[in-house]
């Protein structure tokens, strides 16, 4: 069950604001989904690893080489809403 | 009032968190520049600190081996198997919404700091683990609005986390101390304090001698001075056990240090304590290392402090003395050098002017072990009579500053001390002949032995200050036997 208060709870960990409306469509929303995910428990998993990754992959590293990818910063902060003196400009957070 | 009386009722417990930049060329996981000193904002910033979608972050192989030094140094065990996580939070610092960090296994497990305490005992502190994760951003904050700078964001760090194993401000300060040396000497960090290369958090709670339990903590974050960790941490001690005697209860809370008040403050309560609902990142896949990979990263890390500490026991420095030294490699190793060259008497010479030169700590040092010989050369020039202990001091600081010999270096400013006998001999006769010394010619002959004192101030003035004083005043008393 995911109660009011739980979205309420997420709302802040993500920083949103949510309206009555936002809040009780997605208050059913995540109820949906976890009972959708509570499928896995009708199965047995014990001795089973965890699942870290899917990849298979280990060890992926690079070398310590400086890399612009090619991109000067300008490029990237005009990519921001809103830019000023080199620096991306925010909505006072704290 | 908080007296030492009450203080004495408790018991505090420490444990410091230590983040430490590791001196990596690019970021973490980014190809971009880890040097962010004296840039403007944003000009080392690529799409994978800039959390574009779709960007995917590689880990860096000189992170990974820096960290395993460390390891070395914290005499701690290499995973062989470290996964990296995602810790969430929404804040401007990190565009990504989260940042990679290692919380279920990191790198670095278990081991110890044996910090040297002021009497001369060691305390242990167990070192718990230490993780790999990224750097945050900088936000400046205005009236109404933040700035985001993200040159420091995906920069490497690892935390190194102790157990509480400190009891007092002055042990928190010498764990910090010698934290900051262990993690210089294996070269894992450039370990300027000013840039922030190391910032320690301090845990710190009181409880009555005979409790058994710890006391609720509070965490002062974000200390980048050893001094800072002990004030802090003796502030945080007086502040706790002024609650418990007044009957109130220290709650558990985030605080900063404001330098300038002297005082900590309250910064955020864990009473809506975060939730960062860590999960593992599955862009990073997991770090294999072998027992060969981990020893063959190990075997470049030099001789730490302790090595030198045991090494120059015979020498009886002060205390003092030895810290100045040990406070950095290169000097460590330079008189290590001189000790090996030149034995005990040279090294003693050399340790006092260097202990006596390095008082400011942030001055630039450019000599290595490679300039001992120099070193080894002006203490025998000391030894020989050559060279009086002001003009010594005064080729030592040269020394430091370029490559000359201190012979060349004394030649040039004429300040080799004469002890050729015939040439002193002639200044001698010059100013027992002047009529101005008669009357100290008198006394001696008197027995006022006192005297002799300004005809040899009379011989050091007329050869500039380079006679050998003690030749002088040998010749002056054989001259005047025989008037």
């Amino acid at each position: 069950m995911i109660s009011r208060d739980d979205v309420a709870y997420l709302a802040t960990l993500s920083n949103l604001q949510l309206g009555e409306q936002e809040a009780a469509d997605l208050q059913q929303d995540l109820e949906h989904i976890i009972e959708y995910i509570h499928q896995l428990d009708e199965l047995d998993t014990s001795g089973v690893e965890p699942t870290y990754q899917v990849s298979g992959l280990e060890n992926v590293s690079r070398d310590d080489l400086i890399d612009t990818y090619g991109l000067a910063p300008e490029a990237l902060l005009a990519l921001a809403p809103l830019a000023q003196d080199n620096q991306v400009k925010v909505p006072k957070v704290l | 009032m908080i007296t030492p009386e009450i203080l004495a009722k408790y018991k505090v417990t420490i444990g410091i968190e230590c983040h430490v930049q590791l001196n990596t060329k690019t970021k973490l996981f980014s190809g971009a520049d880890n040097d962010a000193r004296n840039k403007e904002p944003n000009a080392v910033i690529s799409p994978i600190d800039f959390g574009l979608p779709g960007m995917l972050p590689v880990l860096n192989k000189e992170a990974v081996i820096l960290a395993v030094r460390a390891g070395k140094a914290l005499e701690s065990d290499i995973a062989s198997v470290s996964r990296f996580d995602r810790k969430h939070y929404f804040y401007p610092d990190l565009p990504k919404g989260y940042q990679i960090s290692q919380l279920y296994e990191p790198i670095i497990i278990g081991g110890v700091v044996r910090v040297p305490q002021e009497d001369g005992s060691v305390l242990d502190v167990r070192i718990h683990h230490a993780h790999m994760e990224e750097d945050a951003g900088k936000l400046t904050h205005y009236s109404d609005y933040s700035l985001v700078d993200l040159n420091r964001a995906g920069t490497p760090l690892i935390e190194i986390v102790s157990e509480p194993d400190m009891h007092s401000a002055v042990e928190a300060k010498a764990y910090a101390t010698e934290l900051y040396r262990l993690m210089t000497y294996a070269g894992v960090t450039n370990g300027d304090l000013y840039q922030g290369n190391m910032r320690f958090d301090v845990n710190i709670s009181i409880a009555p001698l005979d409790a058994m339990e710890l006391g609720t903590r509070a965490e002062i974050k974000n200390l980048n001075s050893f001094r800072s960790v002990e004030r802090a941490a003796e502030y945080e001690y007086r502040r706790q056990a002024d609650l418990l005697e007044k009957g109130e209860r220290v709650i558990q809370e985030t605080r900063g240090w404001d330098d300038a008040a002297q005082k900590t403050v309250s910064q955020r309560s864990k009473e809506d304590a975060q939730d960062y609902r860590y999960m593992p990142d599955p862009d990073i896949p997991p770090l294999r290392l072998t027992e060969d990979e981990i020893a063959l990263y190990q075997s470049v890390v030099p001789r730490l402090p302790q090595y030198y500490r045991d090494a120059w026991r015979d020498l009886q420095l002060d205390r003092s003395v030895a810290d100045s030294l040990l406070a950095r490699r290169a000097i460590a190793e330079l008189i290590e050098a001189v000790r090996v060259q030149a034995g005990s008497a040279a090294t003693k010479h050399v340790a006092h002017w260097f202990a006596s030169s390095l008082s400011d700590e942030t001055s630039e040092i450019t000599v290595g072990q490679d300039d001992a010989p120099r070193f080894i050369e002006l203490s025998n020039m000391v030894t020989a009579n050559e060279l009086s202990s002001t003009a010594a001091k005064d080729i030592f600081n040269e020394l430091l500053l370029g490559h000359d010999s201190p012979r060349i270096i004394a030649e040039r400013k004429n300040i080799l001390q004469v002890s050729d006998t015939g040439a002193i001999a002639a200044i001698v006769d010059e100013v027992l002949s002047d009529p101005a010394s008669a009357q100290s010619v008198a006394d001696i002959k008197e027995g006022k032995d006192k005297a002799i004192g300004f005809l040899v101030g009379q011989v050091m003035k007329r050869s500039a200050g380079t006679a050998n004083p003690g030749l002088a005043s040998q010749l002056i008393r054989e001259k005047i036997k025989d008037l």
